[in-house]
């Protein structure tokens, strides 16, 4: 746990970076400080670890002042990633991961054994450990730099807009590996970032500074969504934030239609029978596409629908794991309307209708959302084939 | 110090300070002259530049008082052996500079000329070269101060220069002449620095300066650390 | 007769090779006479330069300025001034040429430590390095292909230098070309221009290796750009 009591960054020339900050970082939990290009985030961080001192105030890191540390010791037990990477040129990939447990006195064979774990645990194949950084692409060498903050295993780790130097795919990927290495391992997590997307989707608690150091609020994501403090907060969160917000709202116990399911086999005449405007056809469980009964009155009444030009579903959602905010989104992108529901494996479950979402949007907004960012993570369904990039 | 002797002396001295001054910047001004074209074609056609680099590096690992004398038999012991020797050393040191300073000039500056209309040769003449000014005058001022600081070896082989005043004063034990050879040809050399940086500055009213702002990094980085 | 005529005639004289003051001889003490100077100077201008760039601040202003003054120092009238005052010993020629040898290794350094990218040092520090293993394990090795060029430049500057301080008594290569041009004898002058010629090409080659042996194959692909 890290504690900022009254913390205040003057310079000699006047600037305040950071004003008289009070701050708690959970132990095991990750805390986004964002804000505009100049509110003294970085500073904020970069006093963690030492690499600036704060004019005024204290910084308890586990309930001891770190002041009362040595710096160079202090820094092996918290790792630290930048936005350039920092990867010494002149020594190997593995070297480089090594770095840290090599300072504390291991072996070298034995911190380049750790290397090639950790190369695995962020994601790259462990070939690569013998090349020079240069060599690596911008994403690859940021997943260097983030094996190499884990090496000691810190319980803290500070990261300086670690992912703001690479394309937005690179970055979705990384952003998804940071969160999936969180859950295993449960580290302190500091993040500076401009991005307020990435503060909502990677962080636990997130921190939105004003100019000249001061926080404006701090509050998980979904109530910086819902409950922005006041007009800078709302401004900077972005405007759609009602409809951002539903990714945190579960789909679990959303009413489901089953009425408009017919399997391939059924009939044009099935369908006609139905009194539904839209089918939705399924094959062996599985939502195929949507059929307009409008258009099926020209065709005799006993073509099987599995020969009629159905339009693609758009995508469906997961009942109960998957988020409001999905859903909603394939109920605009179905022709019908209607969201198609499946459940893990795939199988259709039902539709939900707009008037189904919309009762649930609303009950979503008073309660208390149960979600997990595992939530988020699942949505951007990328599929990883293929090397990292 | 005898300053008398310099008063008695003193036509000889210009005289002496004037083919130091010659010996000097002339050398540097061909060796520019030549270093241009040189430093266009290598950042131009790149295969051009590693061999032309290491011709470059065996060159000025010569001591020139062994250069003067390979030159002796084809031009004797008179100002041009100097000269050429001096304007090869001078081309070792400017040619890079040329070459990194055209190097120097940014891909979107170039870029956008050309999108602009500007053909190769305009484009050379009034973008690049302006702007490859600061680094190819720093290797001119290298070229310049060495050149005149290197004549005086001329005199070993009888060429005239401030080299004399170091020669004959040691044959005479007398070391005001001495003196009076070391103040000149280092504030001979440093004048002309001066100058230079001055006519870098005329030709360059755009230019930040680049340490200050290296300094200005270097120290927020290394605000307390370690 | 060209230069090269001269030379290859009096080197290949057999004696010449025999007897004291001989081309093995006077080989083996210019090496002597360049080699002292030259590690004195390393053990003093390398540690230095890395400090002065892993500190920066005020000190990297005087290293510029140091890097400008010194060419514009004429050797020759520096080891006169020196032979003057005490006659012909060891200082005479030692401490002058380790101090000309000094600024190259010291700047190089310097640059070399400065030119370490500042997200690297930012990393080192914010590791947990403490200062003394920032510059051993990341700022020293990184700044080596530098600091091996500046190395390189101050062992061709020795060699030619050491040449000239046969004026002043010195012995080693430069005997012969002094001593040569005392007589008129135009053999011994190329012989020893030629022979210093090849020693300098040789220290060339040996630096050129002994940076492929050291600087790890990481850093190549920046030094190329040197």
């Amino acid at each position: 746990m890290i504690t900022f009591e009254a913390v205040t960054k003057r310079y000699p020339d006047g600037t305040v970076a950071v004003d008289e900050l009070d701050l708690e970082v959970p132990a095991g939990k990750t805390v986004v400080l964002v804000g505009p290009s100049g509110c003294g985030k970085t500073t904020t961080l970069r006093m963690i670890n030492r690499l600036v001192e704060p004019t005024h105030g204290t910084i308890l890191l586990d309930g001891t002042d770190i002041k009362e540390r040595n710096p160079a010791h202090l820094r092996r037990g918290i790792g630290y990633v930048i936005q350039q990477t920092g990867l010494f040129p002149h020594r190997t990939v593995e070297d480089n991961i090594a770095t840290v447990p090599v300072l504390n006195g291991w072996p070298r064979k034995k911190a380049r054994g750790r290397a090639d774990e950790l190369l695995t645990l962020v994601g790259l194949d462990p070939a690569l450990a013998k090349r020079y950084p240069h060599q690596l692409s911008g994403g690859q060498q940021q997943r260097v730099g983030v094996a190499r903050a884990l090496a000691a295993d810190p319980p803290v780790l500070l990261m300086d807009e670690p992912f703001s130097a690479v394309d937005p795919v690179v970055r979705a990927s990384l952003q998804d590996q940071l969160l999936s290495l969180q859950a295993e391992l449960r580290k302190t997590i500091v993040l500076v970032t401009h991005d307020i997307e990435e503060a909502i989707k990677v962080g636990d608690l997130v921190a939105l500074f004003r100019p000249h150091g001061k926080i404006a609020q701090l509050a998980p994501p979904e109530e910086l969504l819902a409950a922005p403090v006041d007009d800078y907060v709302a401004d900077f969160v972005g405007f759609d934030r009602g409809i951002r917000r539903l990714s945190f709202v579960s789909t679990t116990g959303l009413n489901l239609d089953t009425s408009p399911l017919l399997p391939a086999e059924s009939t044009v005449a099935d369908a006609l029978a139905s009194g539904r405007p839209w089918i939705c056809v399924t094959n062996a469980k599985r939502p195929v596409g949507w059929v307009d009964t409008a258009t099926l009155g020209a065709l005799p009444g006993d073509t099987p629908l599995r020969q009629v030009q159905a339009e693609p579903i758009g995508h469906s959602f997961t009942a109960g794991t998957d988020s409001l905010r999905a859903a909603l989104d394939a109920a605009v992108l179905s022709p019908a309307g209607l969201a198609v529901a499946v459940d893990g494996d795939g199988s259709v479950l039902g539709v939900a209708t707009f008037e189904q979402l919309r009762s649930a949007i609303q009950k979503g907004a008073t309660q208390a959302a149960d979600n997990g960012h595992g939530k988020q993570a699942r949505e951007v369904q990328h599929a990883q084939e293929g090397p990292l990039p | 110090m005898m300053w008398s002797w310099i008063s008695t002396n003193g036509s000889l001295i210009w005289q002496l300070t004037w083919e130091n001054i010659k010996l000097g910047v002339l050398p540097a001004l061909y060796g520019l002259v030549i270093s241009l074209p040189l430093g266009v074609i290598a950042s131009r056609w790149r295969w051009f530049y590693p061999p032309a680099l290491t011709v470059i590096n065996v060159l000025y690992a010569v001591p020139s008082l062994a250069l003067f004398i390979a030159l002796i038999p084809a031009f004797g012991l008179t100002d041009t052996t100097v000269i050429i020797a001096l304007t090869v050393f001078s081309l070792c040191v400017i040619l890079p500079n040329v070459v990194a300073g055209l190097r120097g000039v940014p891909a979107a500056v170039t870029q956008a000329a050309t999108a602009m209309g500007y053909g190769p040769l305009r484009r050379l003449v009034t973008v690049e070269l302006p702007l490859a000014v600061p680094v190819i005058l720093a290797g001119l001022r290298v070229g310049v101060v060495a050149s005149i600081s290197l004549a005086s070896v001329g005199q070993l082989i009888g060429v005239s220069s401030l080299g004399y005043l170091f020669i004959d004063g040691l044959q005479r034990s007398f070391p005001t002449e001495i003196y009076v050879g070391l103040v000149l040809v280092i504030a001979l050399a440093l004048v002309c620095d001066l100058i230079l940086v001055a006519v870098k500055r005329a030709l360059t009213p755009w230019a930040a300066r680049p340490e200050r702002q290296r300094q200005r990094r270097l120290r927020q980085l290394t605000e307390v650390a370690p | 007769m060209s230069f090269f005529n001269w030379a290859w005639d009096w080197v290949t004289t057999d004696a010449n090779w025999h007897g004291s003051g001989s081309i093995p001889q006077q080989i083996v003490a210019h090496l002597g006479y360049s080699a002292l100077p030259l590690v004195i100077a390393a053990l003093i201008g390398v540690p230095a330069g890395v400090a002065i760039g892993h500190r920066g601040g005020k000190g990297a202003v005087v290293v510029i300025n140091i890097a400008n003054a010194w060419r514009a120092i004429p050797t020759l009238g520096l080891l006169i001034l020196l032979a003057v005052f005490l006659g012909f010993s060891p200082v005479t020629w030692l401490v002058p040429l380790v101090v000309l040898a000094i600024p190259p290794i010291l700047v190089n350094a310097y640059e070399g430590v400065a030119a370490v990218e500042p997200s690297v040092r930012d990393a080192a520090v914010g590791m947990g390095m403490t200062p003394w293993q920032q510059v051993t394990r990341v700022e020293f090795p990184i700044a080596l292909p530098l600091i091996l060029v500046g190395l390189r430049t101050a062992a061709i500057f020795v060699v030619a230098t050491a040449t000239i301080a046969a004026y002043i008594g010195l012995g080693g290569l430069g005997r012969f070309i002094i001593d040569g041009l005392a007589s008129n004898e135009y053999g011994p002058v190329a012989g020893g221009a030629l022979l210093v010629v090849i020693l300098a090409i040789l220290v060339l080659a040996l630096f050129a290796g002994l940076s492929r042996l050291v600087v790890p194959a990481g850093l190549r692909k920046q030094a190329k750009t040197e």
